[in-house]
């Protein structure tokens, strides 16, 4: 069983997922009204749903005739943390990146004379 | 909250850095192993081991670690290579944890302005860099407005 933030970004890894969460992010919709701007079919767009639902990032409501999308917050929420992590990692590294690069430009200066060849 | 949505809005990871050299010297930093290994990782991390064959379909690999969170393994492949310019590879951990295989793009842009080097990175955590830049209006707006609700859910929780 994948872990929650492999399930989560294998469903976000698909632009028409993508754009059916923005729309979402909008308001509840109907499987007609998230299919209306996409060339695909609707049994296409029930399938993109039910990746969605199946990674906890949508849900349905549970009458059969009408059965709104909603967004679900809380697996964004996760997926932000986990940049968080990232940011902090990356930024961290370009701090050394930065102390380092002033050491090998004292290196250069120390050992030899600039000198640019091309 | 607004440095929180700033950062949702930026949500597939972008950090803008100055750096006080050509960008020549900056992408070497990338691009020899030697180098690499001099700042790679957060700052109570070393890395110890890196190796980097530098072309296009080439890999590199590489291990941080710290006291507190021993040996940590990542490695990708080079995507775009455009000395001093353009720099795009996969990036993925090895090892156990939230992050394991989920693999990510990195794309590194190199300026240079008065003799400094304005270098742009970016990561997102899908395959292809087209669908990413395809859609990345629809993902980023998605996660702006998401992200607000969620913090007014926390919010009505804890009171």
């Amino acid at each position: 069983m994948p872990d929650p933030l492999s399930v989560t970004f294998s469903a976000l890894s698909d632009p028409t997922r993508r754009a059916i969460l923005a729309r979402l992010a909008q308001g509840e919709a109907t499987v007609n009204e998230l299919a209306e701007p996409f060339e695909i079919s609707l049994p296409a767009v029930s399938r993109h749903l039910k990746v969605l639902e199946g990674a906890g990032l949508i849900n349905r409501g549970r009458s059969a005739q009408w059965r709104p999308c909603r967004l679900e917050p809380e697996r964004l929420k996760a997926v932000d943390d986990w940049l968080s992590l990232y940011r902090r990692f990356w930024e961290e590294s370009f701090d050394k990146m930065a102390a380092y690069l002033e050491e090998v430009k004292q290196g250069e200066a120390d050992a030899r004379p600039k000198k640019k060849r091309r | 909250m607004r440095a929180q949505r700033k950062s949702v809005a930026d949500s597939e990871l972008l950090i803008v850095r100055t750096f006080k050299a050509p960008p020549s010297v900056v992408f070497a930093l990338w691009s020899s192993a030697e180098h690499f290994k001099r700042w790679m990782g957060p700052k109570d991390f070393t890395c110890p081991e890196a190796t980097i064959d530098f072309r296009v379909g080439g890999r590199y690999r590489a291990m941080i670690k710290s006291a507190e969170h021993g040996e940590n393994w990542f490695s990708g492949v080079y995507r775009e290579i455009v000395p001093g310019k353009r720099l795009v590879f996969t990036f993925a951990w090895e090892n156990e944890g939230p992050s394991a295989g989920v693999e990510m793009v990195v794309t590194i842009t190199f300026e240079e302005r008065d003799g400094k080097t304005i270098q742009t990175f970016h990561q997102a955590p899908f395959r292809s860099v087209e669908r990413r830049d395809s859609h990345v209006g629809g993902w980023t707006e998605a996660f702006d407005k998401q992200i607000a609700y969620a913090e007014n859910i926390a919010k009505e929780q804890a009171a």
